[in-house]
């Protein structure tokens, strides 16, 4: 048997080779109850190449400059939620890492992105990390002030400034697109339009979560001891999960999850949630495995215990009842909503910042941001997203919570005591990969041809952009 | 609706405005013993707070309130609306907070020189 399998494995081509003995995601999914949609009933896994990953880009300062003057400047970033400047006149400040942005709405359905400089001499319009509503943008320094929809509409002590020409003194911008209630902004005037900077199958997908429904409900941010890449990285496989969290492998299929890629700029990865894992076949019962479930949001849950009937599967007992109870605690319909939407995690990255898992179980967004100051840090974000109440009203979205470097993600007010302690398990290890990657006698990253297919993804698509000059 | 519960006694209070007044979301200026002050109806809860922004004086009654603070709308400074404090440059000084109450449907505000005054 052994060498049968043995032999078989030989015969595939690489990355080829899935979990042996285990059912795929897609067997998973197909034998549910309330079936999934197309987006999820598929799948697009693309063999890249098995060389390592060279550890430089981690380690090198000169590296991380020439991301911030390369990639960072060409690509499509999550600046901000619409819900973040729902009126004309609000605006919300972006920065990732020196470069700084005024997202301001200055039409009903128009957004603009200002770089955050006075054409005067330089002062930031508006303080990093800040929202408000202007009238106008009015500098602090010496009064120069521009009008929302960025012409300049005065120079204090004007006769003094004959040289200035206020039609040539309009606040530069970035490029702005909007989708499913996410502000992307680029800024590179020849950049492609960001739905086919997504491509037309991923556009499909996000298009199909309506995430513009959502509202922040929790964001937590904290500064994490890696290079920005790392944290990412960190998230885009569930290889990790049966020794970085065994608390959660008993309900999670970790080595039968199914992995995807859609063009340059985004990769997927779906986790099939209220299954074994495969590492412990025969170890676990059903009933563990309902029993062991860990939510994102188990505040929706409230006392409700679960028991699975002779015969019967901790999914399709999770299936039945978290329909229900989600809705209630919501106040939303998901009467439609597949099992596998409603139970497993979908991990979706659109390069480079952004973080999506739109599943009703792990209503999350994640950003990664580098540190300006030094390429081992980066800033972390999490904000779970609900879907706004049955009666329209739209609450506030939520004040972010920054956590200090040395604060657990269980000490965030709002965060579920159990997800807080994935993420501790998650960004603990980082810091020592960090470490490791520079006290490392190897010269690069070895990657699996399947679990790690979007590590390697992230980084062939890296490649591309830091590769071009600015 | 919560208000901030200070223990002083009601009759230092000064009525301004109804409750039916000021709808969820929205603020209004009232004078009160000589001083500026804006009243915020907003998640739930009232808050009074000086309508003059402690960097450059000007008012923050057309600024924009998010959860918990006001921005001023003239150079971007915003102040937690419960304590006064600046959340952000170009402001570092707090701004005056008050007591405020509800009372038969008025709320009602407690300033200092006002109470003196009366």
């Amino acid at each position: 048997m052994n060498d049968q399998a043995t032999i078989k494995l030989a015969d595939l081509k690489k990355g080829e080779a899935r979990c042996p003995g285990a059912p795929s995601t897609q067997d998973i999914i197909a034998a549910d109850k309330v079936g999934a949609p197309g987006w999820v009933r598929s799948e697009s896994y693309q063999f890249l190449g098995d060389e390592d990953i060279p550890k430089e880009r981690y380690l090198d300062p000169a590296f991380a400059k020439l991301e911030l003057d390369t990639l960072w400047k060409k690509t499509w970033q999550f600046a901000c939620r619409e819900e973040h400047i729902p009126n004309v006149g609000d605006y919300h400040v972006y920065d990732l890492a020196h470069y700084s942005f005024i997202i301001t709405r200055v039409a009903e359905n128009e957004i603009r992105a200002y770089y955050n400089a006075c054409l005067h001499r330089g002062t930031k319009l508006r303080a990093s990390g800040t929202e408000g509503s202007a009238e106008e943008f009015k500098c602090s320094f010496h009064g120069w002030s521009w009008n929302i929809d960025g012409t300049h509409q005065s120079t204090t002590c004007h006769w003094d400034f004959p040289h200035v020409k206020p039609e040539k003194f309009s606040l530069p911008q970035a490029r702005v697109e909007t989708i499913g209630g996410f502000v992307f902004i680029n800024m590179d005037p020849k950049a492609p339009a960001l739905a086919d900077y997504i491509g037309l199958e991923a556009k499909a997908h996000l298009d199909a979560w309506k995430l513009q429904d959502r509202y922040i409900y929790l964001h937590v941010s904290k500064r994490l001891p890696c290079n920005w890449k790392l944290a990412i990285e960190a998230f885009q496989e569930a290889y990790h999960v049966i020794e970085t969290h065994p608390q959660v492998a008993p309900s999670n299929g970790d080595a039968n999850s199914q992995y995807d890629v859609y063009g340059e700029h985004v990769d997927r990865f779906i986790s099939t949630l209220g299954v074994v894992s495969p590492h412990l076949y025969g170890k676990v019962s059903e009933q563990d495995v309902l029993n062991q479930f860990v939510l994102g949001d188990s505040s929706a849950m409230g006392d409700t215990k679960l028991t699975v009937k002779e015969g019967g599967t901790a999914r399709a007992v999770m299936a039945g009842m978290f329909r229900g109870m989600f809705e209630k605690a919501t106040n939303t319909d998901l009467s439609k909503v597949s099992d596998s939407e409603l139970l497993d995690c979908f991990s979706y990255t659109v390069f480079p910042n952004t973080f999506l898992f739109p599943g009703i179980s792990l209503p999350m967004v994640y950003r990664f941001r580098p540190d300006k100051n030094d390429h081992r840090k980066c800033l972390y974000e999490v904000l779970f997203l609900r879907p706004v109440p049955i009666d329209g009203k739209r609450p506030m979205p939520a004040e972010p919570i920054h956590l200090r470097d040395d604060q657990s993600f269980t000490e965030a007010a709002g965060m579920d005591p159990g997800f807080g302690a994935i993420l501790d398990q998650d960004t603990d290890n980082v810091g020592l990969q960090q470490e490791g990657l520079e006290a490392s006698a190897k010269g690069g990253l070895t990657l699996g041809n399947y679990q790690e297919i979007r590590v390697r993804h992230f980084e062939q698509t890296l490649d591309k952009y830091v590769g071009r000059k600015a | 609706m919560n208000t901030q519960g200070h223990s002083a006694t009601s009759d230092c209070y000064t009525r301004v405005l109804k409750l039916s007044e000021l709808a969820p979301g929205t603020k209004k200026v009232v004078e009160v013993g000589g001083k500026c002050v804006l009243v915020c109806n907003v998640n739930e809860r009232l808050y009074a707070i000086s309508n003059v922004c402690s960097h450059n004086e000007k008012p923050l009654e057309r600024g924009r309130v998010g959860n918990g603070w006001i921005a001023c709308p003239a150079h971007g400074a915003r102040f937690d609306l419960a304590t006064g404090a600046a959340l952000n440059l170009p402001a570092k000084n707090p701004i005056a907070t008050y007591p405020v109450q509800v009372v038969d449907d008025w709320i009602e505000v407690l300033v200092e020189r006002a109470a003196a005054a009366s």
